[in-house]
């Protein structure tokens, strides 16, 4: 396959996806600044290695622009197992915080490896479904043709889920499931799968998952029975979020936030210290923002040059959709509570980056979908 | 021809695309109507819940008004308890048991206080009351000095511990005043429920003073609110004043109204130290008002014990004693009045015509009505005796003659003017009425009346009962000239920082009138008692103060022989109450004085000595007051006379100085009321 080096350095800005460049540096900033008000302190250490994420991810997205993202295709398996086998490290040689193994240290860096696997699994999922001829020839794929698919996806989700780590296990496995719904699946077969999931899940209950995450969902379907244990969390993200209302209290004067009510406050209830400092009118542009991020990669993927380059964008923007959906759900209260970080908001580099990457790709294909 | 296909397939995910982003736009529409409804539809609900999440309320209790005699001497004050308190909310999971172990290693606790300890705790963690765990419980009262140092010095590991500082009752009289004042005891729930101003931990009075006067003596209690964060903890300070507006910061309490009582704790002693027995009560007041000078009744109790400070054995021997410590005997128990009543029947005899002043009656030694015969104290017999001779004697023939004369019902019409038969009224509340039969009672109770009712009430026995108070109220109207008064035991009311509020009046109840002979004679034969030889109380006269008086001797019920007692307890119960009502001067009096020896014996043996020590002890202190006045005034015009401004005297009520029924109830014209007072010639 050809790849055609761009000559002109012009031409190539002009074609950059600047409303997408924009509104991710809009979220990016108000991310370190909502940062600095939840770990208390305009230059806490925190937030200032977050900005160094943010950086570093900024220049990669850079250099990556350079490179056609057909590259891609080359790195998936590798990446695959690149992946696979920084989870299996972690499995055994991890970090453990807080009862749960997620972290690798690599020097003076820590990896979140179930991060990157995010990344991995939808360029490999981009690869399989371009290259796969099966679907082509059938005009569809039945569920024995995904077979493989799937058990790429669910090996490492299952390592994820040991860690254990619920929320990227299922923020993955919905984004896999995002690109199987776009590549050809018959209504028919999606049934067969809901159903298969559904016994999946009971399995999973009985036999998966730990005491404190099934007290999750316990929590979830009743937080006041928990006030003061599990549903705590809940309620308190709750009434951060309530208390903000229309204006919120100012940067830096949520009480729920600085007084500590609200736990996790800089990782997964960061929204609520965004919602209860802004109001209710900031809170719905940080929502609008991030709807327009997955509505451009959308867009992206429906005018991109290729079929890999579409997939890679769905991928992309399923990966934006389910952790905004599932974190900002989770904080007011509509969605159970399980760890899910907010793109680009939550504190951790390895999210970061790897968010950062995910719209390196959007732009990396914008950019490229003239070309032939 | 890949590209080609690339692109079909691409067009093919057009649509998926378009269904894509309608889902996104759905969802997120979703998540921003769930913003709408918890910011903007419940933003305020949840903004309250906000803000009570870091504020917590710290109550600043009241300072109770003080407690003084007349002379402005403290009878009760406030002094710091130290109190600990366990909030199990800030205690769970790990802290729990090493905490209260630690807690109760410190405080020396003994197995049953653990056991309280960790029963609180549990019932308040597994109340459906989630706000139940955040209410500290009360762990122990009144730690000493050294403990609330230990306990202050770990502060650190101690984290749901708070040593609560609390305005305590002091009673420096311990015992002498236990029942005249109360005691304080904890708030029950039922009685929060009722009145909601108090809080749990609270105390409230329990009985006398402390009781009746509850609601001046209280006080308003402030509030503190301060910024904690998430783990309970304060806020410096400077966020707590950003967090808290100036006006809930601290609310200040307002101290309680100090009360000023009637008594004077020298009297006080006086009686106290002069009581004779083991059993009993004196009360002294005012012949003229009615207030009260002193109060006694034995055994007592301490009320410093009596206010949570007791141990349930110690309470429990309290409650089992025999004596009956917790009742006040001078106002909430009865008696045979024995021969003090005799001036009832007296009066009964002489207003209904059973005999004049002058007609006599003769004693044989006793006096038969039918087949049966009452006997005489003196079975020689006392000879022909008109009213005056019989008091004087306390002859029982002449007033058993009397009450065959005039029957039963003139007595109780008499015992009722009096003022006995229904409680006096004293402001300390719990009194109880006593028993004044007449006619339509007893044939209530017995089913007939006969003759023997109304001789045997005659001399204060049968079913007469009544208290020492009423006793004391009765003679004293007898020697004011007939005004019964309310007595009173607070004078004044004065706010926390000495302004009156108010002050009390002599009440009077009514006003007896008397055929001036009758009250003449009976005032003579009251006189004699004391002052002319062969007068039952004459051994007790004294130099100098002429006073007037009566001795009791009731007869109790005799035991019956079944009870199991000791030889000696045996003894002392089968003795006769032993009584004495005075007042003094014999003339215009200032005071009436009662002492009821319980199982005393002999009035005129065991309790009239009593009287007549107060008597006289009372006239000292009077004196001494005077002769202190008088050289507090020259001192005062000395230094007038330097120029100097004089020292203003103390807000005292000394014992009165010229007491007279006009002083107390102004009458008469303002000319009359400008008369120099007559000299006191008695």
């Amino acid at each position: 396959m050809p790849v055609p080096r761009l000559t002109n350095n012009e031409k190539k800005l002009d074609n950059l996806h600047w409303p997408l460049v924009l509104s991710t540096a809009l979220v990016c900033g108000l991310g370190l600044w909502n940062l600095a008000s939840a770990t208390r302190g305009a230059v806490s250490p925190l937030s200032l290695q977050q900005g160094r994420a943010m950086v570093i991810g900024a220049v990669a997205i850079a250099a990556f622009l350079f490179v056609d993202y057909r590259w891609l295709q080359a790195l998936a398996w590798p990446g695959y197992f690149a992946a696979l086998g920084l989870l299996v490290a972690v499995a055994t040689v991890g970090k453990k915080v807080l009862g749960a193994r997620r972290w690798l240290q690599l020097g003076p860096v820590q990896l979140q490896p179930s991060e990157f696997l995010k990344v991995a699994v939808i360029v490999l999922l981009a690869r399989w479904f371009t290259q796969d001829e099966v679907g082509v020839q059938k005009g569809h794929y039945s569920l024995r043709d995904l077979f493989w698919p799937f058990l790429l996806v669910l090996l490492p989700v299952a390592l994820v889920m040991k860690q254990p780590d619920l929320g990227t296990a299922l923020v993955t496995l919905f984004v896999a499931m995002t690109m199987i719904l776009f590549a050809k699946v018959r209504l028919r077969d999606l049934f067969m799968l809901a159903v298969v999931v559904t016994g999946a899940s009971i399995f999973a209950w009985f036999k998966l998952l730990k005491p404190y995450q099934k007290d999750r969902i316990f929590t979830f379907i009743n937080p006041q029975a928990y006030a003061k244990t599990q549903g705590y969390h809940a309620i308190q993200s709750v009434i951060a979020v309530g208390s903000g209302k229309l204006t919120g209290k100012g940067w830096g004067e949520g009480t729920q936030n600085q007084l500590r009510f609200l736990p996790e406050q800089h990782t997964d209830f960061i929204f609520s210290v965004w919602a209860e400092e802004h109001g209710f009118l900031l809170s719905a542009l940080l929502v609008a923002l991030y709807a327009f991020i997955v509505l451009v990669a959308l867009d992206i993927a429906a005018n991109a040059r290729d079929k890999f380059g579409s997939f890679l964008c769905i991928g992309v923007a399923g990966l934006f959709f389910w952790h905004t959906f599932i974190n900002i759900g989770m904080v007011t209260g509509v969605l159970p509570v399980v760890g899910v970080p907010l793109p680009l908001f939550s504190y951790g580099g390895s999210s970061v980056i790897v968010d950062l990457l995910g719209i390196g790709v959007l732009l990396n294909v914008s950019l490229r979908r003239f070309m032939f | 021809m890949l590209v080609r296909r690339d692109a079909d397939d691409i067009r093919e995910i057009r649509p998926r695309a378009a269904l894509g982003a309608l889902v996104v736009v759905c969802a997120m529409l979703v998540l921003i109507v769930r913003l709408y409804q918890l910011q903007i539809a419940r933003g305020e609900e949840y903004l309250s819940q906000s803000l009570s999440n870091f504020r917590k309320s710290l109550f600043v209790p009241a300072d109770r008004g003080l407690i003084r005699d007349r002379r402005g001497k403290t009878l009760v004050e406030n002094r710091p308890s130290y109190d600990v308190f366990l909030t199990p909310a800030f205690c769970r999971g790990k802290e729990k048991e090493p905490v209260m172990n630690q807690l109760a290693d410190f405080l020396k606790m003994d197995e049953d206080d653990r056991v309280r300890m960790r029963r609180d705790y549990e019932k308040a963690i597994n109340s459906k009351d989630k706000l139940e765990r955040f209410k500290p419980f009360l762990v122990e009262i009144d730690i000493p000095r050294d403990l609330v140092d230990l306990v202050v010095s770990h502060r650190e590991e101690l984290t749901c511990v708070d040593l609560i500082p609390s305005p305590h009752r002091s009673y420096r009289a311990g015992n002498a005043l236990g029942h005249v004042l109360g005691y304080m005891s904890e708030v029950k729930p039922e009685e929060i429920e009722k009145y909601p101003d108090y809080r749990r931990g609270q105390t409230i009075g329990r009985s006398g003073v402390e009781r009746r006067y509850e609601k001046d003596l209280r006080g308003v209690d402030g509030k503190e609110t301060i910024a904690v964060d998430a783990q309970g903890k304060k806020l410096a300070e400077e966020i707590n004043q950003l967090l808290i507006p100036d006006d809930e910061r601290y609310v200040a309490a307002t101290p309680g109204n100090n009360l000023v009582l009637s008594l004077d704790q020298r009297v006080q002693d006086l009686a106290d130290q002069s009581f004779p027995g083991r059993a009993g009560a004196v009360v002294v007041l005012e012949a003229q008002t009615g207030f009260i000078l002193a109060m006694v009744s034995r055994p007592s109790f301490d009320p410093n014990k009596m206010s949570m400070r007791i141990s349930t054995a110690e309470y429990a021997a309290l409650n089992d004693d025999t004596l009956k410590p917790l009742i006040n005997r001078a106002m909430s128990e009865n008696y045979h009045p024995g021969s003090t009543f005799k001036v009832v029947t007296s009066f009964a005899g002489l207003d209904h015509g059973g005999i004049t002043t002058d007609s006599t009656i003769f004693c044989n030694g006793g006096y038969t009505v039918g087949n049966h015969r009452w006997r005489c104290d003196k079975p020689s017999g006392h000879g022909a005796l008109a009213v005056k001779a019989a008091i004087q004697h306390s002859c029982d023939t002449f007033f058993y003659a009397v009450a065959d004369r005039v029957g039963l019902d003139p007595i109780a019409e008499w015992a009722h003017l009096l003022g006995y038969g229904a409680p006096t009224g004293l402001d300390l509340g719990r009194e109880i009425p006593g028993v004044i039969p007449d006619t339509e009672s007893v044939i209530r109770v017995f089913k007939s009346y006969t003759k023997g009712h109304a001789i045997n009430a005659s001399i204060g026995q049968g079913e007469v009962n009544v208290t020492p108070l009423q006793t004391a109220i009765a003679y004293a109207a007898i020697g004011n000239g007939g005004t019964v008064y309310r007595p009173q035991i607070v004078k004044r009311i004065e706010a926390h920082d000495g302004k009156l509020l108010q002050e009390f009046a002599p009440e009077v109840v009514r006003k007896i009138d008397f055929k001036p002979q009758a009250l003449a004679a009976v005032q003579a034969g009251l006189l004699a008692v004391v002052n002319e030889p062969g007068g039952t109380a004459y051994t007790s006269r004294l130099q100098g103060i002429r006073f007037a008086g009566k001795t009791g001797t009731a007869q109790v019920v005799t035991l019956g022989s079944k009870q199991k007692l000791n030889v000696e307890a045996q003894q002392y119960l089968s003795r006769d109450h032993a009584w004495f009502a005075a007042y003094a001067p014999g003339v215009n009096p200032e005071i009436a004085v009662v002492v009821l020896n319980e199982h005393g014996g002999w009035g005129a043996t065991a309790s009239a000595p009593a009287a007549s020590k107060i008597i006289a002890g009372y006239f000292a202190l009077k004196a001494q007051d005077a002769a202190e006045a008088a050289a507090a005034q020259a001192l005062a015009a000395g230094l007038r006379a330097e120029g100097q401004a004089p020292v203003a005297p103390p807000r005292t009520n000394p014992l009165p100085q010229q007491p007279s029924p006009r002083q107390a109830i102004p009458q008469g014209t303002l000319q009359q009321q400008l008369q120099p007072a007559p000299p006191r010639g008695n």
